[in-house]
């Protein structure tokens, strides 16, 4: 079973790799997703079902990661109204 | 010479418009609305078209078209690169592993809707979709059935294609809908002739976004023994559908309308019991026949991702958009008034809201909202002056048709973004209003309706 540090540190990763998306509602969606999605799956105590959250969550890592380098790769040229006026 | 160039410069000098003249009252409501931007100097400022806007605007035009999902575009990607090869080549590894893919995302397409894979043929869109069935249907069974009923609400591309049957020959009736939007289903059944061959019925509303009573009309058809077709471009994704609960013979389907590819869509035939179509495509006889051409892989993997991942988030995206929207229209009810709904606010799909403002010029009010993308009835009609047909078969008023306005919400969009639109629209429409004399006269209890205007 996964240890509690271990989804933590997951959660932390994938926030953090989505507050380095140049787009805005990408990511401010990323950011939203993944505390809903982790305080979905709060109460799971069955450990194969963990498991299975854990590995989805990894999974979904590496999808961010891997999109983040082609979204970076082709910065705007334009910012975007919400960033502008805070 | 020398006398002749200092002469020019001193009346080009004498000539120049004075800059500081303020020229605001000289302009029209349209280039008013437009014109107190300040001329901040900032280098993010966009100049296009004649328009200078800050920055991008926000994104609130989600029934036109919806940006990608990172997660499609990641498995779009990888398909690009490796699938190359011809799905219908049978010879090769590439021709296999290509077909795989096209295998995979027609399961997942299937498991949205209900159907079997074995039922799925993927086109270029819901238009050609459409296309498909309302012509392939009607020529196929053209000696004994020559009629077909849709509603006057359909999207363009039904609509010519009826058109375009009754050129030819074909009758058709077009069902008139209720204040609210909503089919009538007395008339439906009215309208159902023993010739008749085929019931074109839109789920979800491009513009207004009611959702139709799909079960009790497929329950109808189903009587009837007449074949159903639905224009399920907006539904799918957004609200449950499934084709045996509904007794559809055929769906059309879009990839760009649920975070997916443009230039992708599908098309659902059933088999059981079977209808046939005549194909609009002809050639090697590929997607069972219905479809001829070599399938854009990577397209077609985008869709089927995006049609799994509607799945799974459906009720998150749901309960999200459900909020937004009762932020944004209570948002807009606190400051303003006279602000109409337009379409059922119960049977509707949470992510379209068509507002319409009393006493306010349509053109002023987006040609004002520059900062917002929104759009006023559908982009297939905006570029004539007229207002929108759907709105006018609501039996919606000219001069409130004029200033309807869409809100798309989505998966992407924040509560800032609904925020700032709200703040925006009411300072668009207050700063209209104030202009309006039409409104002085509302206000001071003034009924516009019995006015005997005089002739001048």
């Amino acid at each position: 079973m996964v240890a509690k540090c271990q989804v933590i540190s997951l959660c932390r990763s994938l926030l953090r790799a989505g507050c380095k998306y140049p787009d805005y509602n990408i990511r401010e969606y990323t950011k939203r997703r993944t505390l809903d999605g982790f305080r979905m799956n709060k109460n799971l105590t069955d450990p194969s079902k963990v498991n299975d959250a854990y590995a989805e969550g990894k999974e979904q890592l590496e999808v961010v990661e891997r999109v983040l380098k082609v979204y970076l790769a082709y910065p705007p040229k334009t910012k975007n109204i919400m960033e502008l006026k805070v | 010479m020398a006398s002749k160039a200092i002469f020019s410069t001193l009346r080009r000098s004498l000539t120049k418009p004075n800059r500081a003249v303020s020229r605001r009252h000289h302009l029209s409501t349209s280039s008013a609305a437009t014109a107190s931007e300040p001329y901040a100097g900032d280098e993010h400022a966009i100049v296009m078209k004649g328009v200078r806007i800050s920055g991008r605007p926000l994104y609130l035009d989600m029934q036109s078209t919806t940006p990608l999902d990172p997660r499609v575009f990641d498995a779009m990607n990888a398909s690009s690169i490796y699938d190359y090869g011809n799905p219908h080549s049978r010879t090769h590894l590439y021709g296999w592993e290509a077909e795989n893919a096209v295998e995979v995302a027609r399961i997942q397409v299937a498991k949205l809707i209900g159907a079997s894979p074995k039922e799925i043929v993927f086109l270029s869109g819901a238009t050609e979709a459409n296309n498909t069935v309302v012509k392939g249907v009607m020529h196929f069974y053209k000696d004994k059935k020559r009629h077909v009923i849709t509603t006057q609400t359909e999207h363009k591309c039904v609509l010519d294609s009826c058109r375009h049957l009754q050129q030819e020959g074909f009758e058709v009736t077009y069902l008139p809908v209720r204040t609210d939007g909503l089919v009538d289903l007395e008339m439906l059944r009215e309208a159902i002739r023993p010739d008749t061959g085929l019931v074109s019925v839109m789920a979800v509303n491009n513009e207004i976004g009611v959702v139709q009573p799909m079960e009790e009309i497929g329950r109808i058809c189903k009587e009837h023994k007449v074949p159903f077709h639905t224009d399920a471009a907006q539904a799918i994704g957004k609200i449950p559908v499934d084709v045996e609960k509904w007794n559809v013979s055929f769906m059309s389907m879009s990839g760009h309308k649920i975070y997916g590819p443009k230039g992708i869509g599908a098309m659902y035939v059933r088999r059981r019991p079977r209808v046939r179509l005549e194909p609009l495509m002809n050639g090697g006889g590929q997607e069972r026949g219905l479809r001829s051409g070599t399938l854009a892989t990577q397209q077609v993997v985008g869709f089927g991702v995006a049609c799994e991942l509607a799945m799974k988030e459906m009720e998150y995206d749901e309960k999200w958009i459900k909020r937004l929207q009762e932020r944004l229209l209570n948002g807009v009810r606190e400051k303003l008034d006279g602000v109409v709904v337009n379409g059922s606010l119960e049977s509707r799909y949470a992510g379209n809201l068509n507002l319409s403002f009393a006493y306010v010029e349509g053109e002023s009010l987006l040609m004002g909202l520059k900062e917002v993308a929104v759009s006023s009835g559908s982009a297939c009609t905006s570029a004539s002056l007229e207002p929108s047909y759907v709105l006018r078969a609501l039996g919606v008023d000219e001069d409130m048709a004029h200033t309807s306005i869409r809100f798309g919400i989505g998966r992407f969009t924040t509560e800032e973004e609904i925020d700032k639109a709200v703040e925006l629209t009411v300072k668009q429409v207050e700063k209209l209003r104030e202009m309006s004399p039409l409104y002085e006269m509302v206000k001071e209890g003034i009924d516009i309706k019995n006015i005997q205007w005089s002739q001048h």
